[in-house]
Parts: C-alpha cells; sequence; structure tokens
C-alpha cells in the first residue's frame, strides 16, 4: 500500500482555563494556532489545508469555523471542520493525518478546541438526547424516572465505573489513586487546567460523591482551550527539525450506545465498560503500526480519560495489559512519570478538558514525549513509541493512534 | 489598552422547549406499540433478527448486522443486572454518606432479560444498596395498574427462588 511517512512538526496549546471572558473563540483558538505556526517555524503560506473541530452544541455557537480564514491563516486554503463528541480531536487528527498520508496535501494544520464557558455543556449534551427522550415521553416515560437515570456524562460514567470496578477488582481507592497520579502530573505541564501538587489519595476520598461511585475528585472540570498541530511529510519535516514524531496509524471504531438503544429499543451494547470497539480499534492501530507486542512495544500512553476509573479501564482496552490487571500496575508505580509505562504524563483529561481539543492533546503530548519537548513532565524513560486514544459519544466511539521516533517504511 | 469589563458568569437567557409537542411516527413507535400493549397481557415480546439470532427487547426495525428483525419472541421476566448506579448520596463502599439529599437512594439497574441480548435500565426495589452486584438475578415487578406505557416494565426486585 502506497503511504507517505506523516510526522508531528509543530505543537501549540492556548492558555486553558474554566473561563476564557478575555478572548472571544477565534482569539482563543488563534493563541494555539500561533503557538503552533511559532513551534513549526512555518507560516500560512506553508500550510495546504486545515482540518479543524469542536462540539458547536457545548458553545452554543454553530459554524465556528468561519472566522478560521481570517484569524487561524486558513484564507484561501482548503478548510474542513469535524464533530465526533468527545474523540473530535482525534478525528481531527486523523483527518489531517490521511490528507497528508495519502499524498493530496503536503502540509496540513489540525486545530481542535472547545470554549465552554461561551455555552451550556450540560444543554450541549442534553441536545444530543432530546429528540430520543421525546420519543420516550411519547412511549409512556416519566420523565422524572428518566431524569433520575443520572445525567449528562457523569450519568454514562457511574454505569461503567461500577461495571468496571466489577470486573476489574478495581476499588474506590485506586480511583483515588488515578485522580491523585494525574493532578500531580497535571502540576508540572504549563497548559494544564486543574493544577494540584501535592494531592493525595486521602484528600480526593474527602470530595463530595456526585452520584456512586464517582466522586468530584474522579471527573475532569469544564475547560475554555485549543490545540493546534502541523502535520506535514517525512522529507519536509527532516528540513525543519532534528527529531519529528511520527505518526504510524490511525484507526478508529464504533458501538451501538450503551445503556439506552434508540427511541425505547433495546441495545445490545449491554456493558458500558466492555469497550469492545476500543479493543478493535487498538488492534488494527497497532497492526498498522506493525507493533506486535504492545506492552513491550509501547513507551508512553495517553488513554482518554475524563472518569477516573477511565484510566485503568482503557489501559487494558488499548491491550496493554491482560483485561482487569490494571488497578495492580497502577500500585505498583509503573503508571508513574519514572514508571515503566507511564500513563496520562500530561495529567490527562481528568486534569483538562476542553472537550473538542482533547483527543488530539493525547496526540500532541504523545508527539511532545517522543520529540522529548515535555519539559518537566518528560517521563524518566527514553520513549521511541507511543498510544493516544479518544473516546466520545455515548461511550460508542473510540480514536486510536501510534506514534513514533521512527518513520514506517525506514 | 484599556481593561475589558466583563460579566462572571455567561449571561442565560429563559426558555421551555416544550417535549410534548414533539411527536414522533417512525417504525420503532409501531413496534414498541405492539410491545406495550402485550404489557397489559404481562407479556414482554421481543424482536428477533433472521440474520444474526439477536432478540431486542424492546423491539428495534433495523439490526446491527443490517437484517430486519422480524420473528415476535416472549422473552422471560426474569433477568440478570449487567451494570448499577444509585441516586443521591449513597454508599462509598458501604459507607452512608452524611453529605446530600435524605433519604432512601434509588437504585437505578442496567437488565439483561432472559431470552433477549439487549439491556434495558430499570430501578431496583425490595433491596439495599449494598446487596446489589453485577450479575444479580431480578425479576420485573409489574405496576398495579398495567397501562401499556414503555415504564410498565422499568421495575424489578431480586428474584427469590
Ligand atoms: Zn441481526
Amino acid at each position: 500500500m502506497a503511504h507517505i511517512d506523516v510526522a508531528v512538526t509543530g505543537v501549540g496549546y492556548s492558555k486553558h482555563v474554566s473561563k476564557r471572558r478575555d478572548v472571544n473563540i477565534a482569539e482563543l483558538v488563534w493563541e494555539a494556532v500561533s503557538n503552533c505556526y511559532e513551534d513549526a517555524g512555518l507560516k500560512p503560506k506553508d500550510i495546504d489545508a486545515v482540518v479543524t473541530g469542536n462540539m458547536p452544541a457545548f458553545e452554543g455557537v454553530n459554524m465556528p469555523e468561519l472566522w478560521g480564514a481570517g484569524h487561524w491563516g486558513a484564507y484561501h486554503k482548503p478548510l474542513i471542520r469535524i464533530t465526533t463528541g468527545g474523540t473530535t480531536g482525534g478525528s481531527v487528527a486523523h483527518a489531517a493525518y490521511y490528507a497528508v498520508a495519502s499524498g493530496l496535501y503536503d502540509t496540513v494544520l489540525a486545530i481542535a478546541f472547545e470554549k465552554q464557558s461561551d455555552g451550556n455543556s450540560t444543554m450541549g449534551l442534553n441536545t444530543v438526547a432530546l429528540a430520543d427522550a421525546a420519543a420516550q415521553f411519547q412511549q409512556g416515560v416519566d420523565p422524572g424516572f428518566l431524569a433520575s437515570f443520572g445525567g449528562g456524562a457523569v450519568g454514562i460514567a457511574v454505569y461503567q465505573a461500577a461495571s468496571y470496578m466489577k470486573r476489574s477488582g478495581c476499588t474506590t481507592h485506586h480511583l483515588d489513586k488515578v485522580s491523585a497520579l494525574c493532578r500531580n502530573n497535571a502540576a508540572l505541564n504549563p497548559w494544564s487546567h486543574l493544577k494540584q501538587p501535592g494531592l493525595t489519595p486521602e484528600d480526593v476520598a474527602k470530595t463530595v460523591l456526585m452520584q456512586y461511585p464517582i466522586r468530584f475528585g474522579h471527573v475532569c472540570p469544564a475547560t475554555d482551550g485549543a490545540c493546534a498541530m502541523i502535520l506535514t511529510t517525512h522529507e519536509k519535516a527532516l528540513k525543519l527539525q532534528n527529531k519529528p514524531a511520527y505518526i504510524l496509524s490511525c484507526a478508529s471504531c464504533s458501538d451501538e450506545a450503551a445503556l439506552m438503544g434508540i427511541s425505547g429499543s433495546g441495545t445490545t451494547n449491554m456493558d458500558p465498560c466492555a469497550q469492545e470497539h476500543c479493543k478493535l480499534a487498538a488492534k488494527w492501530a497497532y497492526e498498522l503500526a506493525g507493533i506486535k507486542d504492545p506492552r513491550r512495544e509501547i513507551d508512553v500512553a495517553e488513554p482518554y480519560a475524563p472518569f477516573a476509573h477511565q484510566m485503568l479501564m482503557f489501559y487494558e482496552r488499548l491491550l496493554l495489559c491482560e483485561e482487569g490487571e490494571a488497578p495492580a500496575i497502577l500500585d505498583s508505580g509503573s503508571m508513574n512519570l519514572d514508571g515503566e509505562l507511564p500513563v496520562c504524563p500530561s495529567g490527562g483529561v481528568i486534569s483538562t478538558n476542553a472537550i473538542g481539543a482533547s483527543a488530539m492533546e493525547r496526540i500532541t503530548e504523545v508527539a511532545l514525549q517522543i520529540m522529548g519537548k515535555a519539559g518537566e513532565r518528560q517521563v524518566k524513560k527514553e520513549v521511541h513509541k507511543g498510544v493516544a486514544h479518544g473516546w466520545g459519544g455515548a461511550v460508542n466511539l473510540n480514536v486510536v493512534a501510534v506514534l513514533s521516533d521512527t518513520p514506517r517504511r525506514s | 489598552m484599556a481593561e475589558m469589563e466583563y460579566k462572571k458568569e455567561t449571561r442565560s437567557v429563559e426558555g421551555s422547549w416544550p417535549m410534548e409537542h414533539w411527536s414522533w411516527k417512525f417504525e420503532s413507535i409501531a413496534l414498541i406499540s405492539k410491545t406495550r400493549e402485550a404489557f397489559k397481557e404481562k407479556k414482554l415480546l421481543g424482536l428477533k433478527c433472521p440474520g444474526c439470532g439477536l432478540v431486542y427487547f424492546p423491539p428495534k426495525p433495523y439490526c446491527r448486522c443490517m437484517s430486519e428483525p422480524d420473528e415476535w419472541v416472549e422473552v422471560k421476566q426474569q433477568g440478570t443486572i449487567t451494570t448499577y448506579t444509585f441516586t443521591g448520596a449513597w454508599a462509598y463502599e458501604g459507607i452512608k454518606e452524611e453529605e446530600g439529599p435524605a433519604g432512601e437512594p434509588l437504585i437505578i439497574v442496567g437488565v439483561n432479560f432472559d431470552g433477549s441480548d439487549t439491556l434495558t435500565v430499570c430501578t431496583l426495589g425490595e433491596a439495599k444498596p449494598e446487596e446489589v452486584f453485577v450479575g444479580m438475578r431480578v425479576q420485573l415487578k409489574w405496576p398495579e395498574n398495567i397501562e401499556g406505557r414503555l415504564d410498565d416494565i422499568a421495575h424489578v426486585v431480586p428474584l427469590r427462588e
């Protein structure tokens, strides 16, 4: 199969906080894009095409790409927007990767962002389900009863967490430990949102219970933030820098929505923690990347984990260990910054969640680890290969990318 | 540059979304209506796919294998809990919480009824939160007046064998 090696040659972030009142959407994204141009040593004239993405329902502002040409360097360029829920940033990166890998374009700018404070994210999530809820009311479901199932992303996550804990033996103490690990890593990351240096599992255990088994300390914040990344060919990347990171493969996989089928029908996705489609996406991504034993070959992992149990669950579903082993691996210290297979060195989605941006930030963070440019959050071991993941929808979509310091064909 | 003035919170505009005016006529409504009618005879009707054999309860017009389920089959009123949570503040590994609203929590469970391949979300009654587990066997508890509503099948109790 003809394939052009695709390199990450520039990464840029905006400042990430809860409420960016000092900038509008276009200006927020501009921060990340201009940082990215500077990091890559490129100008808008060097870019052949632009891919952007967010979840417009969260801002309540449709067609945000209106400002692309004026603010993001997309003037007189091909531009496309992609929206796939929590996986948005991953899907954006995948599209940019395909644009270069296919030979259609040499250099592509990928942009992913969310400015949640401009809208209401819970309302945004509701718009995903409103038509469906209306159909259930029509067929005789009490609205109060439906609401008691638990709303929004936490509603989905608690079922997944309860089921995962049963299947894996993960305890609430493990959840507390995950939060502490991530928030301490986030404290070393200049662009992260929730920095909590010195946070202990005991501190997390004292936070308020939201819905069993998830506490406030186990949940991501709502973040305003943007991320940009420039992908180019192996040849062009080598002219720009000594040590680019290569995207070896991308894979995505979908499943039926969990918990409720559409409009009152049953769903065959019975266990929200099974995530069989994540395992498939991971398997395909490793195969495409030529990875035979991910447990030995992957040096760093950035699973998409806005809820504490998901860091362990997705570690397993990304085939980095046997099912049910992740809690013990956490206990062993292997997932720490100085561990054998560090997980979420960036602090992860549980520390920073500008929803549309989060899945791409997993990829840019693995890229920075490979380039050795992760600063204080750089893991202690040498990084050759890493895996980046995204999760979205009603647990129904997973995206996986494998990155390396070496291109595929050499 | 002058310091910009801004408000602390996003401005909200009051509004309503009258969902009762939202009237659907799509295919699964007709199928689920048949299942809802059968509730009145205390029967659970699922729809089986000729392509792969999966049984959808409540029914669905199109299977994930892209065949069209067309065989009505009776689903059992016993099932297994596949996942669960609690409303309100409760139960961090069995420890009663001081925080949050008082009173007994509602136990919400995902149930796979025997003879079907799907999950239905129900509340679990006649059980304490600490007794719930994935794999627990449960039995449908019909309401006193069965009206042929979708939530006629939304309550289960532990199966006493
Ligand atoms: Zn089928």
